[in-house]
């Protein structure tokens, strides 16, 4: 008996592991959000980055951006960090500590939790967050990079 | 008007309070605050807590959004063999350096923002304890493009130079207790701050990475008592300090987002100084009125991998010491230079180890020149090896440790050793570091 049910607990657990991690990537495949106020526009990586690091400050009808974000040990703001802006976290706070503690900008608005974020950006005409799946809310669009 | 504060805020201030308040209870506080004054401390704490959040328990929006708040406290505690930093350290365990900023940002206009922050530090006998306008300016955006941006600021700035200069005092924003002393000297740090004047900026990103300008001119502070006995071979001196209007610019390159980074900062300072009737070099030279230029030119380099940081910055000062001219000297020049390596054993436990060194005068490295004013040789150089160990609890509590093996006592602050001759040429330093932000 031992000899076949080794290897079938073996399968069992190696598909409970793919299905476990495919779940956990699933839970935390962050999407960039915006406003329905947000033109709409060619977006890339690139300006992603700009806008999520507080360098780049306007829309292109000259509105000014309001970022939010989660908390840096959020598993989604880590997974949107590393998947979204190509960056690492601690290089992105890196970016908004020395704006925040020297007076030459601002960091962005942290929310505690994605229903936050929610209620946020449908709430903030001109704002930009992420979430795990984008709600099914008129005000919020999914932001496309390109 | 949207009343709304970020409700981190509250919830790590009120954690905070409760640490500093449970710890002042059951220990004064550790000796950092004598145990009469926790009381009050604690008053004061909960007093900014019921200012800033009144009625604040259910919901937490009380500021506007174009208002922000953000500050750190840090509390490091050395012990040494040898020598003296941040007071008693030599045969004990000295609690200190304590520093709290506390900085408001407030955007009333698309295109306008004001900034500010205090600074509470207290550094050994350096600084027995002192409140100053850390930073307080007007930021205003001249041009912005899809691209880019320049603008102007003006009032208190911060001075760019090198990778930390303009958070020095942050502990979160370095990765050692001490920031590399052959540059980012403690000692000068006056000098180096923030600068009252106005500043030209320019941003530019391009598919090929992005640049950053900053051009700033002002006149830095007038307590310049801390390098006395380098400008001026004594620490006797009673006389006047008078900076003189400084520039400094700054030009860095971000590849990737800042996995590469580059840099060169370039600084112009100067001061004078106006001795008392009598005054004397050690050796019993008169003093006379005098100017000092300093013009250090700084390139820095890192690299920010997901575990990995690399780092490199290299020093050459021109100096030109007025009050040594009558020596037939006074001018050289000064070099300094580190590298660093930093890895992530885990996301919130790293470790570092830096080698750095600093020679006063690079055409004389073993301190000839020193011994000729009347100084030990090893006031003209300085070699040491950091390893720290740095572990971020949660991402406003940090924790750190370090221990430097030092080769000589260029960087060593004068007020924690005033007498140059007890001084050590090598000797250990272990430092120990909490730090909280929000």
């Amino acid at each position: 008996m031992h000899t076949i049910t080794k290897p079938f607990s073996g399968y069992f657990f190696a598909i409970q592991f793919i299905l476990y991690a495919f779940f956990v990537s699933n839970l935390t495949a962050a999407e960039i959000i915006v406003n329905s106020t947000v033109p709409f526009q060619d977006y890339s990586v690139q300006d992603a980055r700009a806008i999520f690091t507080m360098h780049k400050r306007f829309w292109s009808n000259n509105k000014p951006i309001k970022v939010y974000v989660l908390s840096d040990n959020n598993l989604l703001h880590k997974d949107f960090i590393k998947k979204k802006l190509n960056m690492f976290p601690h290089q992105v706070r890196r970016a908004w500590d020395r704006m925040t503690y020297s007076g030459t900008g601002s960091a962005p608005v942290e929310l505690d939790t994605e229903h936050e974020m929610i209620e946020k950006i449908a709430n903030t005409p001109d704002s930009i967050g992420y979430l795990s799946s984008k709600p099914n809310n008129e005000n919020i669009r999914s932001f496309e990079l390109h | 008007m949207k009343i709304f504060v970020h409700s981190n805020f509250i919830k790590r201030l009120k954690a905070f309070i409760d640490r500093v308040s449970a710890a002042g209870e059951e220990s004064g506080f550790g000796g950092f605050l004598a145990p009469e004054s926790c009381l009050s401390n604690r008053a004061v704490l909960m007093g900014l807590f019921v200012i800033i959040s009144p009625g604040a328990a259910a919901d937490t929006k009380l500021l506007p959004e174009e208002f922000q708040l953000h500050g750190f406290m840090t509390q490091g505690f050395f012990h040494t063999s040898g020598n003296n930093v941040f007071g008693q350290s030599d045969d004990g365990i000295s609690p200190g350096l304590t520093e709290i900023g506390i900085n408001l940002n407030y955007q009333p206009w698309d295109r306008l923002r004001f900034a500010a922050q205090g600074l509470y530090r207290r550094a050994g006998d350096v600084d027995p304890g002192s409140v100053r306008l850390d930073y307080g300016l007007a930021d205003f955006t001249l041009f912005e493009h899809e691209n880019g941006k320049a603008g102007v600021r003006a009032g208190r700035l911060k001075i760019p130079y090198g990778l930390y200069n303009e958070t020095r005092d942050v502990a979160f924003t370095h990765p050692t207790i001490l920031l590399p002393q052959g540059i980012y000297f403690d000692r000068s740090r006056s000098l180096m701050l923030s600068a009252d004047g106005g500043a030209l900026y320019a941003e530019y990103r391009t598919d090929y990475g992005d640049f950053n300008f900053k051009l700033n001119a002002g006149m830095p502070s007038n307590e310049l008592g801390e390098i006395k006995t380098v400008v001026l071979a004594t620490n006797k001196a009673q006389g006047e300090f008078n900076t003189k209007p400084a520039l400094a610019a700054q030009l860095s390159y971000e590849l990737n987002g800042g996995e590469f980074i580059f840099a060169v900062s370039y600084m112009d300072l100067a001061f004078d100084y106006s001795p008392l009737p009598g005054e004397t070099t050690f050796v019993g030279v008169p003093l006379t009125k005098s100017t000092t230029r300093i013009q250090p030119l700084l390139f820095s380099a890192q690299y920010n991998g997901e575990n990995i940081t690399l780092t490199g910055e290299y020093n050459y000062r021109w100096n030109n010491f007025g009050n040594f001219a009558q020596f037939g000297g006074g001018k050289f020049i000064t070099e300094s230079w580190y590298i660093e390596g930093s890895y992530r054993i885990l996301p919130e436990l790293q470790a570092t180890v830096r080698y750095n060194t600093i020679s006063i005068d690079k055409d004389d490295r073993e301190g000839e020149g020193a011994e000729l004013l009347g100084f030990p040789r090893h006031v003209a150089f300085a070699q040491d090896w950091v390893f720290g160990l740095r572990y971020d609890i949660t991402p406003s509590w940090m924790v750190r440790a370090e221990y430097q093996l030092v080769h000589g006592t260029a960087w060593l602050p004068q007020a924690d050793n005033p007498d140059p001759f007890k001084t050590r040429q090598d000797w250990d330093l272990y430092g120990l570091q909490f730090s909280f932000k929000f």
